[in-house]
């Protein structure tokens, strides 16, 4: 009886694979844009957003050298206080910790900047322990929910792995041939992905993985220099296609699932963005460079 | 067992005569095709096609045409092909020269890809070997004639160019190299070049190089420079000083570089690198692996700058899509078209969006079109665009620089539908 019915649990789940991955296609609605600080203040080529649970989400204002703190609730952007330090000019990319710590990546030192919840500077990022090269230069960081950062170190060619204290804990090589990477995503099963925006590809590796390997096949046709990868946590990935001027959904075999948002300049249209963050609610917030400020959108299941 | 190799021997018979009718059926069918008279064959094609018979007094012909097969690519009747082909041009060639191109190849011509035989050949008769429409180079130089210039002006001759292009490439496809060569560098170079004898290790200081890629530093075409290096030459090249960026030749790692990246590069050129890190905006490639390498070649090369190669080339490797963009476009924009990238952007680093070499987009745009920054629909810092709050009316507002699939490289095909965007109390 017992075989029976594990026989039958497997045709079902055999059967409904396909499903699954059609039932991961996404569609985004727009919901609501920052566009100003709380002193009225425009955003300048803002380049990063890091978002939470909480509906909470910082934006790199570029062009202004500032971050600018919000929050989403019923359609509504509220707050836009300036974090604004001296230790960072240029702030480009932008994460949360599990802790509420915020982290910037300065685009002209080309360093990690350490921010406390209330954007109080506490150091910069100094990874320790990290075999040679002993030098690095980072286009991008993601940090997991244990609070472990990942690195994009394109100088080196690799992805570092930190623990929350910035100790080294091990590092992957990028794959052997490839066009330019220019982001990475963490899932919660800390499988990372490495976003290739010349070769339109992503390569994944899963926990303690040595290596990169392709996810599924090139992306060409669908996007044009992808350069920001986010992961929900249904395991839907999502491209800034940032030549392309919107937001691409890939499968978790690398299936291309859909495409969201055109260029343009109003209220939900895209233009050249940036980094993109998602999170458990299914919020989608952009950092829409060219068009300096922030969009969210909300995913349609 | 006797009987058994009888049987067998009467099986292997009865096939050969199987296959052999089987032959003589099909040839007599495809040339009885047409119920021609006796005898008439490419004869009666003459009666009417009488300038032929020049044609057939050139040395080398076409068999189908020396035998009178016309029939053999031609459809005497009706044709959905040009000039009666019975098929597709490359599909009439193919029937008889399938393996023209290897089935793996590495790197196959354009032409043949596309399947324009009598771009090169004459299918009926030349005066030319192989049918050629041209003899030797000469032929290949009716396309390619910047390299046959190039190759022509030349100080320092390569000597198997001279004799022929065909002593490095197959002109149909290649299975072993690029660029259609019969064989990969240095493979192919070392079939003339012996890399033990003390003069050629001297002038290479040393350093093994029978295994290295040759056209790395040296022009397979000729140059204007001894050595026929290309004839732009890294000055630690030119000055015999490969220690430099590279270890001892007495290393067991010989052509490893004594820095990564760009700090390697930093040494000599302190003073680029200071400029690119006073910059707020990267281009990131300078940062990477590759470092500098990314776009210059660092012993020598063909262009200026040690670029690579041209630099819509070097742009379009990563940024193929914007080069596209201005394919597609109705309206070429001049600089792109001459491939003059920098002429609006900044290779290394910037303070601006894109890369651009102004921050204000109006004053860039001006240095070319500088009557439209006085004489135009509102610009400026002091013009809101109606779309977006954070944004002001430049000449991006309306124009994509790198060309859209409409005239003068705005976004919409009907000018209107773009006036409207802000101007929406004029919409229909």
């Amino acid at each position: 009886m017992k075989i029976r019915l594990a026989g039958i649990l497997i045709i079902v789940m055999v059967l409904a694979l396909p499903l699954s991955s059609f039932g991961a296609e996404a569609k985004l609605r727009y919901s609501a844009t920052a566009y100003f600080d709380s002193k009225g203040g425009g955003m300048r080529l803002a380049e990063g957003v890091a978002c939470n649970d909480s509906s909470v989400f910082i934006v790199a204002d570029t062009g202004n050298g500032r971050l600018l703190r919000y929050s989403y609730g019923e359609n509504a952007v509220k707050g836009g206080d300036e974090i604004r330090v001296d230790q960072m000019s240029y702030p480009v990319r932008v994460q949360f910790s599990p802790g509420g710590e915020i982290l910037a990546l300065d685009g002209k030192q080309r360093r990690i900047v350490r921010l406390g919840p209330e954007g109080v500077f506490k150091g910069y990022l100094e990874p320790a322990g990290l075999p040679e090269p002993s030098s690095f230069v980072l286009r991008s960081f993601k940090i997991d929910s244990a609070g472990n950062m990942y690195l994009l170190d394109i100088f080196g060619g690799r992805v570092i792995v930190l623990d929350p204290a910035g100790k080294y804990l091990r590092h992957i090589e990028f794959p052997g041939k490839y066009g330019f990477f220019s982001d990475l995503a963490v899932d919660s099963q800390s499988k990372i992905f490495l976003l290739d925006s010349v070769d339109s590809m992503v390569y994944v590796a899963a926990k303690d993985s040595k290596e990169f390997s392709p996810l599924g096949q090139k992306l060409e046709g669908y996007v044009n220099f992808p350069s920001s990868i986010a992961v929900d946590n249904r395991g839907t990935i999502y491209l800034a296609d940032q030549n392309g001027s919107g937001i691409v959904a890939v499968g978790q075999d690398g299936s291309f699932l859909g495409r969201a948002v055109v260029f343009g300049w109003k209220d939900g249209f895209l233009r050249y963005p940036a980094q993109l963050c998602v999170n458990v609610k299914g919020e989608v917030y952009v950092a829409d460079r060219e068009n300096s400020r922030v969009q969210i959108f909300t995913e349609v299941k | 067992m006797k009987g058994e190799g009888m049987n067998y021997r009467y099986r292997i018979l009865l096939l050969f005569l199987l296959a052999s009718s089987l032959l003589f059926v099909t040839l007599a069918y495809s040339q009885d095709k047409f119920k021609l008279k006796p005898g008439a064959k490419g004869k009666l094609c003459q009666n009417c096609h009488v300038n032929f018979e020049e044609k057939m007094k050139k040395p080398y012909l076409h068999t189908p045409v020396k035998t009178g097969e016309c029939s053999g690519c031609h459809n005497p009747h009706s044709s959905s092909h040009g000039k009666l082909l019975s098929s597709e041009l490359n599909k009439v060639c193919y029937r008889c020269h399938a393996a023209m191109v290897p089935e793996k190849a590495v790197s196959s011509h354009k032409v043949v890809a596309e399947g324009e035989c009598t771009k090169c050949h004459d299918p009926h008769s030349a005066d030319s070997k192989f049918n050629l429409l041209k003899a030797g180079n000469e032929l290949c130089y009716g396309c390619h004639k910047t390299m046959g210039e190039s190759i022509e002006k030349a100080k320092f001759k390569h000597a198997p160019v001279t004799k022929g292009c065909m002593g490095c490439h197959n002109p149909h496809g290649s299975a072993k190299a690029g660029s259609l060569l019969i064989e990969g560098v240095p493979s192919l170079c070392l079939k003339c070049h012996k890399t033990d004898t003390p003069s050629f290790k001297k002038q290479h200081l040393n350093y093994p190089v029978t295994n290295s890629r040759c056209t790395s530093c040296h022009n397979p075409h000729g140059s204007d420079r001894g050595g026929i290096l290309y004839n732009n030459v890294h000055r630690p090249v030119a000055n015999g000083m490969c220690n430099q960026c590279h270890n001892e030749p007495t290393s067991p790692t010989p052509f490893a570089t004594k820095k990564p990246g760009y700090e390697l590069c930093r040494g000599c050129h302190s003073n680029t690198m200071n400029d690119i890190f006073s910059k707020n905006r990267m281009h990131w490639p300078v940062m990477s692996k590759q470092g500098c390498l990314s776009c210059h070649s660092p012993h020598a090369s063909t262009e200026g700058s040690l670029l690579k190669a041209p630099l819509t080339s070097v742009c379009g490797t990563c940024h193929g899509d914007t080069i596209e963009r201005q394919e597609r476009a109705q309206t070429k924009h001049p600089p792109i078209a001459e491939g003059n990238c920098t002429a609006c952007h900044v290779p290394h680093s910037s303070d601006n969006s894109f890369l651009m070499n102004q921050a204000s987009v109006i004053e860039l745009c001006g240095t070319c079109h500088d009557w439209q920054k006085h004489s135009t629909h509102p610009i400026g810092e002091k013009i809101i665009d109606p779309r977006n709050k954070n944004l002001t009316v430049q000449c991006l507002t309306c124009h994509r620089s790198h060309g859209t699939e409409n005239k003068y490289f705005v976004y919409t095909a009907v000018i209107s539908d773009m006036c409207t965007q802000c101007h929406a109390e004029f919409k229909r």
